[in-house]
């Protein structure tokens, strides 16, 4: 019998209990894989967005509010006569209640302007032109509103008509309504305001000099803030709250999976007592019996944390699928998530073992004898 | 002298401060609602034997004397442009009118102010009249509401001051000096109507403002529920957008300085 057989068997003398501390940090370990898989996937959503529109700096005043605060569209002007920027768009981007859907992205966008380019269209046709009453709507976004072509949407005053469904490539992109900005500042009452900047860097520009690009456009526009495309909502503190939530909550699971093992170990250890004392007086030294111990409770981390990334990646997409929620999520288990989230388990499940094999380290052969 | 009083009357001075105190903060909360010129944009559900969804603009004009409120329906279609004016100046009664399209306009006297208000469970006088202005305020206790110790204030209309209740309850979470709940009680001391409040923000004027509201009424299984999209400061609006002839056009609230 080797050392590894005998921390499996050790694992394996109480089934239920060691399941159901599997399950405990299992559950942990899923909270903290479904919660920051959602928070990286929106973060990642963005960027993405930002991506396929081609912005390479967003400039916007991401306060804690979730929308962008307004700012003069002046600002569009002094930018894009920078040399280094090759093309500016404005932009109203909100977050708003669209006739019964609770809140949705209206991104109004500058006619002509780049950030149009990347909208595919699905079916209908784009506005004829900046004032025509009309939108075109992401997929999701029609889905979600359950609109097609032709349909009337109000929009806050007016009414608008739907004259296209487009893939914008992101998911973000998808859940929005999209409209000529003109015609949303006038519907709006927000003439000569708006809150984005979509900037196109000149081609060839490296990624350090797109960064001193940034620094240049924050000294002429001091009203905003020019972040590299992608990296402008980890700027804005309610994404940042919504981050630090996760992680917190995750942390709490994760604390409730900690002392669930530490009971197993020590549990295991009085049980024991006897077993380890024996194994002592055979020649085990006690650094071995910890090292046992450790492993065992290791192992047992391992585990969960296998077991909770699957429960975690399974939970979320049985909640994408919810009518409610279908097309807001865009989680990104990508495979540094997965392995954050097992080492995570594994260390847990070290630093549960800690005072279990503290105590099994002062155990002596003469034990073995008192029974 | 103060401190001679202190030892003489302690009890007299705790409750001349606490009495202050609730002064105090009624007049805060008066004016943060007495706020100048504003459009909200605002989604309303009202949940009874059916579900009703309207999405709300409400354009408002208050000073600390008057108070001059236009709710118009934007959605549905079938209810688009329906609108509610309200006036109230001083202690006198509110009036108003209604407007239902194409055509019709109704006006409202004093005493269909309890009526509801597009079918909610608020009524128009929830609307227009600001109790934290009444003559008597009492701060009664203070409690818990959603993990957020509140004081709570009662107001009660003082003489002359005209109100369909008797008396009212509000839950004022005083570090940020925003209402979390507010209960009102008929003369009889039933309660009539409870409105709450989860999601608090922050508004344009850096001011923290309910950006829900669940209303709880006298009628059995209805319930209202306000959700905030948008909060504008310093609208300029024309007299005529608060008048009879005009407050039945749709149209978006202008900054001021635009």
């Amino acid at each position: 019998m080797n050392f590894l057989t005998i921390v499996v068997r050790g694992l394996l003398r109480r089934p239920v209990r060691t399941g159901l501390t599997l399950v405990g940090i299992s559950i942990g370990i899923a909270a903290v894989v479904a919660l920051v898989g959602i928070s990286h996937g929106f973060e990642a959503s963005w960027a993405t967005g930002m991506k396929v529109r081609g912005t390479d700096i967003v400039v916007s005043n991401m306060g804690n509010a979730l929308a962008p605060k307004p700012f003069s569209a002046e600002v569009r002007d002094r930018i894009g006569k920078l040399p280094e920027v090759a093309a500016a768009c404005s932009i109203y981007a909100d977050l708003t209640s669209v006739e019964d859907a609770s809140m949705m992205v209206v991104s109004a966008r500058e006619w002509g302007g780049f950030s149009w380019q990347n909208l595919k269209l699905i079916s209908g046709r784009m506005p004829n032109d900046g004032m025509e009453d009309a939108v075109v709507l992401g997929q999701t976004a029609a889905e979600m509103l359950k609109k097609k072509i032709g349909d009337p949407l109000q929009l806050e005053t007016k009414e608008l008509k739907v004259v296209g469904i487009v893939d914008g490539g992101a998911m973000v992109e998808n859940g929005s309504v999209i409209l000529s900005l003109e015609l949303f500042q006038k519907i709006t009452g927000n003439e000569d305001r708006i809150n984005v900047i979509d900037i196109r860097a000149a081609p060839g520009m490296s990624e350090e000099a797109v960064k001193q690009l940034c620094d240049k456009i924050n000294a002429i526009a001091p009203e905003a803030k020019a972040m590299v495309a992608g990296e402008h909502l980890g700027n804005s503190q309610a994404f940042r709250f919504i981050s630090a939530m996760s992680w917190g909550t995750s942390l709490l699971a994760v604390i409730v999976g900690v002392l669930g093992v530490m009971n197993t170990m020590l549990m295991t250890v009085f049980e024991r007592k006897q077993e380890m004392c024996i194994l002592l007086a055979i020649g085990w030294k006690p650094s071995r019996i910890i090292r046992m111990i450790l492993w065992e409770s290791a192992l047992l981390g391992f585990l969960g944390g296998i077991v909770g990334v699957i429960i975690g990646t399974i939970s979320v997409k049985v909640l994408e699928q919810l009518p409610a929620i279908h097309g807001m999520l865009e989680p990104d288990f990508n495979g540094g998530l997965m392995a954050v989230a097992v080492v995570l388990a594994v260390v847990v499940g070290v630093i549960s073992g800690l005072y279990p094999a503290w105590r099994s380290s002062r155990l002596t052969p003469s034990l073995a004898m008192q029974g | 002298m103060k401190t001679l009083l202190r030892l003489i009357f302690p009890a007299l001075l705790a409750v001349s401060a606490h009495a202050d105190s609730a002064s105090d903060l009624a007049a805060k909360l008066g004016a943060i609602q007495q706020n100048g010129a504003s459009v909200v944009r605002l989604k309303m559900e009202v949940q009874g034997a059916g579900k009703s969804t309207l999405q709300l603009q409400i354009k408002q004009r208050r000073s600390s004397s008057s108070t001059e409120v236009v709710y118009q329906v934007l959605w549905p279609k079938d209810r688009a442009g329906e609108s509610v004016l309200l006036r109230k100046t001083g202690d006198q009664s509110a009036t108003g009118a209604i407007f239902i399209p194409p055509n019709t306009v109704r006006t409202l006297d004093s005493s269909q102010m309890k009526d509801s208000l597009l079918g909610s469970d608020l009524t128009y006088d929830d609307v227009v009249e600001n109790f934290f202005l009444w003559k008597e305020q009492a701060v009664v206790g203070t409690e818990v509401v959603n993990r957020v110790s509140c004081d709570i204030l009662e107001s009660k209309p003082g003489r002359g001051q005209r109100s369909n209740y008797g008396s009212v309850r509000t839950w004022v979470d005083r570090r940020r000096d925003v209402p979390l709940r507010v209960e009102k009680y008929s003369s009889s001391g039933k309660l009539v109507r409870r409105i709450e409040t989860t999601r608090v923000v922050t508004n344009d004027n850096k001011q923290a403002v309910p950006a829900n509201l669940t209303v709880t009424g006298p009628r059995q299984g209805s319930v209202t529920e306000l959700n905030g999209s948008s909060i504008k400061h310093d609208v300029s609006f024309s007299d005529r957008e608060f008048a009879p002839t005009g407050f039945m056009e749709v149209s978006a609230g202008r900054s001021a300085g635009n």
